[in-house]
């Protein structure tokens, strides 16, 4: 079956979010609201296009953090949940020091990591690698012990070993929870990020909202806020796209 | 003829709660064995420990000759639930027990396309557990356990959660299978006409704690068929004799 690109649906999402907008600009204009305040859309619209490159620029340092903060969650955050699930002693020594980690506000830790790491790309990863750790572990852990009791049982009448149990039930059982982990945990990386970068950095979207808001330039803070809000969607509809590979969540 | 299947006086308790008591019986190779009993009367249990599948405290299982510890390949379990992994497609559904086992032995194309066309599943080879039917799933879990040719196959009420035409259509087929290549069936089930129809002896399980209660034998004429054994006036009168003993009628 073909969908169409303009159907009912999208046409009351598009006309919602139209709407939205001529409200938001009339609204500015009407009131009488300066623009250092509250800017209307289309002087947002065209900072955005008459500072392009910056944006886009700063916008591709932010993704590399974000992108390698989300990557090191998932290669550390995986097999550490495998480790908890499994082991007893890690349930009771690993699974508490990370939740007690993950108890500390990040934010209050962004300053101490800078000190550490520099103003460079290393603090701004590990930032947005704090953020995303926790809920991949969560989320991993939920699915490996959503494994079904019978499935399990049947991979014992047929005499899997431990390890075949893992590989062909638990973790593709894990896949669904782990997913959802990933999508809650990219907006997360995209906010550790930009704290981090707000606290000290050269670059990045986060700087330049810094720097735009500290010079009175609300339109280009606006701006991008905005990069910000896309690049977030877009990683997260990265993750997302992942889905259609697990159609048997459903099942 | 020495039993293929021997238990022993077996018991078994959940949590302090006896669930099997006094358990013995025998069950010869190639025969067709249907434990019948109330729900929670614990045939499902017996079952598993004939599998390997739980430990237990008293009697003893042997099959072939050897004390039961583990799961073993002479045997092949086919579930309740039909218990298929949803991302793998009907034929690595099918092949699962013999890819997960090394020392099995592998099927080949001719071999698996036979076992295919006799569930009635050519065709749907490529298909996902989701995109078929309850019966089809229920086809691909019994041609799960048949692909790795064991000798011994237990049920445990493969057909329940089924609406009754396509019970009685996977039990016919039950039956064709089993007249076609006589392996030894333990088949767990609540339905009296079920357990009459196929079996050439019925064991019926008391309630909790569940224990052998008669050992009935179903001397009805081979091959059976659903819609001509049903008809047999002796097929009646074993059934009102198993609900008497169930305690139905």
């Amino acid at each position: 079956m073909t969908r169409a690109l303009f159907n009912r649906d999208t046409a009351i999402s598009v006309g919602f979010f139209l709407l939205l907008g001529l409200a938001w600009e009339y609204g500015v204009r009407w009131s009488g609201v300066q623009a250092y305040l509250l800017p209307p859309p289309s002087a947002i619209l065209a900072e955005l296009w008459r500072s392009r490159g910056p944006i886009l620029a700063q916008s591709l340092v932010t993704m590399t953090e974000v992108f390698w903060g989300f990557i090191i969650a998932v290669v550390l955050g995986v097999p550490i949940a495998a480790l908890i699930y499994f082991s007893r002693t890690a349930k009771r020594t690993v699974y508490p020091l990370f939740v007690a980690l993950q108890s500390i506000p990040k934010i209050g830790l962004a300053p101490l990591i800078v000190v550490w790491f520099g103003y460079g790309l290393t603090s701004k990863l590990i930032m947005a690698f704090l953020f995303a750790f926790f809920p991949i572990i969560i989320s991993t852990l939920g699915g490996l012990a959503s494994t079904p009791a019978h499935l399990e049982e049947h991979f014992r009448a047929l005499r899997a070993t431990p390890l075949q149990t893992f590989w062909r039930l638990r973790l593709p059982a894990a896949l669904p929870s782990f997913l959802d982990g990933c999508k809650v945990a990219m907006p997360l990386a995209v906010i550790g990020a930009v704290v981090g970068e707000f606290v000290g950095s050269k670059d990045g979207l986060g700087n330049l909202i810094l720097t735009a808001s500290g010079s009175g330039h609300t339109t280009l803070t606006f701006a991008a806020l905005f990069a910000v809000t896309v690049l977030s969607l877009l990683l997260f509809y990265g993750v997302a796209y992942w889905e259609r590979f697990i159609w048997w969540r459903a099942a | 003829m020495s039993a293929e299947i021997s238990i022993t006086g077996v018991g078994k308790a959940f949590d302090g709660r006896k669930v099997l008591e006094g358990v013995t019986a025998d069950i010869h190779a190639a025969e067709f064995v249907s434990v019948l009993g109330p729900s929670g009367c614990g045939k499902s249990t017996l079952l598993r420990l004939i599998a390997g599948l739980i430990p237990f405290e008293e009697g003893a299982i042997l099959v072939n000759g050897e004390v039961v510890t583990a799961p073993s390949a002479a045997m092949g379990f086919v579930f309740q639930t039909s218990n298929l992994l949803p991302w793998l497609n009907v034929r690595d559904n099918l092949l699962l027990g013999i890819n997960l086992d090394a020392g099995a032995q592998r099927l080949d194309e001719a071999a698996l396309a036979e076992l295919v066309e006799t569930l009635g599943l050519t065709g749907f080879e490529a298909s996902y557990p989701h995109q078929l039917s309850g019966g089809m799933r229920h086809r691909v879990a019994i041609g799960q356990a048949l692909a790795r040719n064991p000798q011994i196959l237990l049920m445990d009420e493969p057909f329940g959660a089924l609406d009754a035409l396509t019970r009685d259509r996977l039990n016919m087929e039950l039956l064709r299978l089993w007249q076609r290549d006589r392996k030894t069936v333990v088949l767990v089930t609540h339905s009296i006409s079920e357990a009459v129809l196929l079996s050439d002896r019925v064991l019926v399980m008391s309630e909790r704690p569940g224990t052998i209660i008669e050992d009935v034998r179903i001397d009805l004429p081979r091959p059976r068929d659903p819609s001509v054994t049903r008809e047999d006036p002796a097929f009646g009168d074993y059934v009102v004799r198993l609900s008497k003993l169930m305690g139905v009628a």
